[in-house]
């Protein structure tokens, strides 16, 4: 287990405090405390950086371009559809 | 676990599909320190560039011709992004595209119901992953999915072996080598409801309360998920490093005698 105890008592703990600091879902108090944590504590700083960087090659590896046809074939569907009246 | 629901920046109740914050996904190029995750949360407040485009509209009044034309120019600019989440639900890019048809053409049949001025994207997602649920997911039989209760336990029992070793800085230029297709695999090998939520969260920088929405599940479950899917990922990513000979430094830094307590038994 980590020696840094400044996140949470524990790994589990220190990883939810960082992936919702990732995902922009704390307080701004919270927010700002963790930001000070990670300025000077390099543990956890490593931590939030790894996190930083799955994330980043998860975005690029699952952006991808639907096949060219795709776009004509919804819209051949749709055009075939009698729209309904609200 | 504990789940700190308590934390959480919800927004006003009856607000619908929160406008998208995609300014939330964290870019290392232009990336400084911690600042972008604190710029985020800044800026999901009011932000929606989806909504601009239809906030004058009046469903109620439309004729059916202008519908369609409102649903080409405003839904039709998501192909890709929907493409590429249906590839996280489906096998291979044939079912991926038959998926996202399908989702379309139901979006297209209930479009009278979407309410102009909220999210058009997270909605396409929420008829998307129901799409799946209700359509593609009955027709794979694989026990894999149903099993995801069991196979966590060992797979984050995995994890925490890892994070004990001490991911550390070699680790994270180990993991930069990976080529997008190991991203893929190891994001495919991770139980499905994990997946989309990572999903959500990473690519589309969704805040937890739109995935809750889009999963129709609750915020602790769509944070307990991306918590366990998370560290399943990184787990599989170290390994596939490991695998490609991308030697992190845990054996040598536990040979050197840094703070490396105990590693795989």
């Amino acid at each position: 287990m980590s020696d840094c105890q400044g996140l949470g008592d524990c790994d589990d703990t220190r990883m939810q405090r960082i992936y919702e600091y990732l995902d922009g879902a704390l307080t701004r108090e919270d927010l700002t405390e963790i930001k000070q944590h990670l300025d000077t504590c390099g543990e956890c700083a490593e931590q939030y950086d790894l996190e930083c960087l799955i994330r980043t090659m998860v975005k690029r590896s699952c952006t991808e371009s639907a096949p060219e046809n795709l776009k004509n074939s919804i819209l051949d569907r749709i055009h075939a559809i009698k729209p309904v009246d609200a | 676990m504990t789940l700190v629901k308590d934390r959480l920046v919800l927004p006003e109740p009856g607000y619908g599909m929160q406008p998208e914050s995609r300014q939330l996904t964290v870019d290392l190029a232009t990336m400084s320190t911690t600042e972008p995750a604190a710029a985020a949360m800044y800026q999901t407040a009011g932000a929606d560039d989806d909504a601009t485009a239809v906030n004058d509209v009046d469903p109620a009044s439309e004729t059916p011709e202008q519908r369609r034309a409102r649903f080409e120019r405003d839904a039709m600019q998501y192909v890709d992004q929907l493409y590429s989440a249906a590839m996280r639900m489906a096998r291979n890019p044939s079912d991926a595209e038959d998926l996202v048809q399908e989702a379309y053409t139901k979006a297209f049949s209930a479009f009278h119901q979407y309410k102009p001025g909220t999210n058009l994207k997270a909605w396409l997602y929420r008829i998307l992953t129901n799409t799946y649920i209700n359509l593609y997911r009955k027709r794979q039989r694989e026990p894999l999915q149903s099993n995801s209760d069991t196979i966590e336990d060992w797979q984050l029992a995995k994890a925490e072996s890892h994070t004990s070793a001490g991911l550390r800085s070699a680790e994270t230029e180990a993991l930069d080598h990976l080529p997008d297709s190991d991203v893929k695999n190891a994001l495919q090998s991770i139980p499905e409801e994990f997946r989309l939520a990572v999903y959500f969260a990473d690519v589309e920088g969704y805040a937890y309360k739109q995935i809750s929405e889009i999963m129709n599940t609750p915020i602790g479950t769509v944070m307990s998920r991306l918590h366990r899917g998370r560290k399943m990922l990184r787990d599989m990513l170290a390994d596939y490093a490991a695998e490609r000979g991308f030697r992190a430094q845990t054996e040598d830094q536990a040979a050197a005698g840094s703070n490396n307590q105990e590693k795989e038994k």
